[in-house]
């Protein structure tokens, strides 16, 4: 650790110049024009916007799809990566080509792939003639309330693979005799995952509770290939709103919205990390 | 006993093999299909869209004949895609060059030095990774308005050279590094510069890879930047903005052009993939 500060500001300077200059200085700035009324004489109104905002029919929609999405996607993601990786390390040291096969779908740009998504969706599609073949009746994926399927699968589709690296390389760290010893005292699969494992590796199941939940906050690009500008009402995000409203030159609401956004994310994540302090705390 | 482990393993490995044919089907799709002739092509997706009760698409994997009439068109009749594959190309290098000089600098600042006001400016930067692009768009729009920058390449670029997640990618690697690496290479007469250049890049390659790596399908992904700073310049778009347009047309040739666009993701991928591996694996994830 160096601790002469002059020898910082070469490596320091740049980035942080360019931080304060792309980031943060318009995030505060920001600031300012979600309390002024956008007028030739911007006034200052305190929280009148935030009122009218939040009293936005569009915007409220925006604010719940994002939750909604984000809570299907976040656990669902997390989830199904613990499990796989489980899996995964059971069968060690094959299955490597599986956990570099996931990856690749990160790699991915989302519009190339949509094209086949669009496809499997059809109503005279593959998944449409899975659903015939079981017996079921066919579904309209890409109009309503139905078209929030192909999104979560394209998200996880995405960002499986990252998840589950992060957990592998968790898992590999535990050392095997405790398995072992484990199933010799009788317990299961699953009363291993969620009674050894799981301890073990708190911080990066955290990382990746934490990941998952920014990217499906982030969840647009795909909405917005799908259903454009204005997608059907189950799947319009606050992106899609901060957008139009961008496009409409409405930049007191983007700026109102982004930030009673900003501050519930600031505040859902704070208590998150405040949660993992406490389970951490408990465990030692 | 034994067998029984036997068995399960295999099911294991069943389960997983099918998961993972399942991933790679897209790709393996587009690669296929793009192989069919234009007219097939085009007539096959007239079928989409269509509510008939009775009516199915036909399920094909692989094209009926072998053509490359898709890839005559847009390598060589038609240059719109191959023009939006050189805007696409061109932010990305620019953006990973830009990134390469000041984002493991930052992260060595952050992680081997004490200064005041560093764990307040980490601390910052976690918090802006949380954030959707949309948060900061419009003062980002002002200040590159006021910069002379709005509707430039350089809008698009200049920003996404401080990348939050990287820096905090970055930086867990580093504070990772034993201390003695530094300390040794310091007794022996090296300046700072010396160390970063010759000892901490060096060690830091698998994170700098998989930093790489996942920075490059960011850039060749981009979608919110080109559209809202380069709302009136058609002509400086990239594919990831674009190629959605061209595909609802019914060209014909949009999965040779899907196939494009894939193959240096898949490149990058390849070549990077056992630093994302290690890399993931090397860093302090706490």
């Amino acid at each position: 650790m160096y601790t002469k500060k002059r020898y910082a500001l070469p490596f320091l300077l740049p980035g942080l110049a360019g931080i304060l200059l792309f980031y943060i200085a318009p995030f505060i700035g920001g600031v300012w024009y979600s309390v002024t009324d956008g007028s030739y004489k911007n006034a200052f109104v305190g929280f009148q916007n935030y009122l009218n905002v939040w009293k936005n029919q569009m915007f409220r929609l925006g604010l719940k799809n994002t939750m909604e999405l984000s809570l299907i996607c976040a656990p669902l993601l997390w989830l199904l990566s613990f499990v796989l990786s489980l899996l995964l390390n059971r069968i060690r040291p094959s299955g490597g080509f599986f956990q570099s096969s996931v990856l690749l779908p990160y790699l991915m740009p989302s519009s190339a792939v949509l094209i086949i998504w669009l496809l499997w969706f059809d109503f005279g599609g593959p998944v449409n003639r899975l659903f015939a073949l079981l017996g079921r009746d066919r579904v309209i994926w890409l109009e309503g309330a139905a078209l929030r399927l192909p999104i979560v699968l394209m998200f996880l589709w995405k960002n499986l693979g990252f998840c589950i690296v992060i957990f592998a390389a968790a898992l590999q760290a535990i050392p095997e005799p405790l398995y072992e010893y484990a199933t010799l005292e009788g317990a299961t699969f699953r009363q291993q995952a969620f009674t050894i494992t799981l301890p073990l590796i708190v911080p990066s199941a955290f990382l990746v509770f934490i990941l998952a939940w920014i990217n499906a906050f982030k969840i647009f690009k795909e909405v917005y290939f799908i259903g454009g500008a204005y997608p059907d009402e189950p799947v319009y995000t606050l992106q899609n709103y901060m957008n139009n409203m961008y496009s409409k030159l409405n930049y007191q609401n983007v700026t109102t919205a982004a930030y009673s956004f900003a501050v519930i994310v600031f505040a859902l994540f704070g208590l998150l990390f405040f949660l993992q302090k406490r389970a951490q705390r408990g465990l030692n | 006993m034994r067998r029984k482990r036997g068995a399960r393993f295999a099911l294991i490995c069943a389960l997983l093999f099918i998961l993972t044919l399942v991933m790679l089907l897209p790709m393996i799709q587009t690669f296929l299909y793009s192989f069919s002739s234009i007219e097939d092509m085009k007539a096959y997706m007239k079928t989409r869209g269509s509510f008939d009760g009775e009516a199915w698409m036909e399920s094909r994997l692989s094209p009926a004949m072998f053509s490359l009439g898709q890839y005559y068109q847009i390598l060589i009749t038609d240059n719109t895609v191959l023009r939006l594959f050189v805007n696409s190309a061109g932010y990305t290098l620019l953006i990973l060059l830009g990134q390469a000089l000041v984002i493991p600098a930052m992260a060595f600042a952050l992680s081997r030095f004490r200064f005041p006001g560093r764990d307040a400016l980490f601390f910052a930067i976690i918090l802006l990774m949380l954030l959707p692009f949309q948060v900061t768009m419009v003062p980002n729009v002002l200040t590159l308005r006021s910069m002379g920058l709005l509707n430039t390449v350089w809008s698009v670029i200049l920003p996404m050279w401080f990348s939050p997640f990287y820096i905090f990618l970055i930086r867990q690697f580093m504070v990772g590094l034993p201390g003695e690496l530094i300390e040794a290479a310091s007794i022996d007469g090296a300046g700072t510069a010396r160390v970063y250049l010759n000892i901490i890049l060096p060690v830091c390659r698998p994170i700098l890879g998989a930093a790489a790596a996942l920075s490059f399908a960011d850039c060749w992904n981009l979608v919110e930047q080109p559209l809202t700073y380069l709302a009136q310049r058609d002509d400086l778009q990239p594919l990831s903005t674009m190629f959605n347009q061209l595909a609802k047309e019914n060209t014909g040739f949009e999965f040779a052009g899907a196939a494009l666009y894939i193959l240096p993701a898949l490149f990058v991928y390849m070549f990077f993939q056992s630093d994302i591996l290690s890399g993931i694996q090397l860093t302090e994830m706490k």
